[in-house]
């Protein structure tokens, strides 16, 4: 593996954690408090998204 | 809040969140391993989501079975929590019993970007996309039935964008993870036209939903 993709890969695993961290895991309905409006939440998740998209592209055009 | 597991917890050493002080509250049958906050939630911060991840990561290899909890998921005093446990305990086992001795791995498939043909008419446009679908449909399942064929449960995603071909996420027993992602190396050879990348082990958080255990 190249330094490149070995830095995307990086890349790619810090969204992935984000990811997981922020939209899955136990949530007991009713009960969460968010302190972060919804909506940053939800940007950021999206951010992520987006972003775990685009890396992987790059990832996937760096040379192996 | 960090991640439920079976009773008694083994509170692994280190600091959470803002440096907060990691304990365990007993909830029934099942324990939650926590820290004291003065706000009901803190900041989602790249620092204090990396934090949440670390302590679960610690949580996991201390205990035998986690279900890590979702970032903000915060309860006002050790009360709150007990009462929301108390309604959906017999869940929580089971997903715990479910996870126990597993890992996940994360999988993402992108297909290259494709040349967009000019349609001829509206039908043969409608054609097109539909045979598109079908084609990701197939290669999704293709990469997928070996992978989920080797877990004990898996998730998908298919096609949520034009170039995402899966998403998914698999869990996987401990002494299963050397097969498991040598088969994905197989499937890299075998589809070198695709980006196919693994990611883990991380702790079940895709297998710790409210739903877990339903």
């Amino acid at each position: 593996m190249t330094s490149s993709s070995a830095a995307a890969q990086q890349d790619v695993t810090l969204l992935e954690l984000v990811d997981r961290v922020l939209n899955k895991g136990v949530v007991l309905t009713g009960d969460v408090t968010l302190s972060v409006a919804d909506v940053d939440l939800v940007y950021v998740g999206l951010r992520v998204l987006l972003a775990s998209v685009g890396t992987l592209e790059q990832l996937e055009s760096a040379p192996r | 809040m960090y991640a439920f597991v079976e009773a008694p917890a083994s509170v692994p050493a280190g600091a959470g969140i803002d440096a907060a002080a990691i304990e365990a509250v007993v909830a029934g049958g099942v324990d939650a391993v926590v820290s004291r906050h003065d706000s009901a939630a803190p900041e989602a911060t790249e620092a204090a989501i990396v934090a949440h991840a670390r302590v679960v990561d610690a949580i996991a290899a201390a205990n035998g079975a986690v279900l890590p909890a979702r970032f903000a998921g915060g309860y006002a005093d050790a009360d709150a929590l007990r009462a929301a446990v108390s309604e959906r305990e017999s869940e929580l086992s089971a997903a715990l019993a479910r996870v126990r001795g597993c890992v996940e791995l994360g999988v993402r498939a992108l297909v290259p970007a494709g040349e967009r043909v000019a349609a001829e008419s509206g039908a043969a446009y409608m054609q097109a996309r539909l045979e598109r679908r079908r084609e990701t449909e197939r290669l999704a399942e293709e990469l997928h039935a070996p992978l989920a064929a080797l877990a004990r449960d898996a998730t998908q995603t298919v096609g949520a964008t034009e170039r995402l071909l899966l998403s998914a996420a698999y869990l996987v027993p401990e002494e299963a993870v050397a097969e498991f992602r040598e088969l994905v190396a197989r499937l890299e050879e075998a589809h070198p036209e695709l980006g196919i990348v693994c990611t883990g082990p991380w702790p079940p958080y895709s297998f710790a939903t409210a739903e877990a255990g339903s």
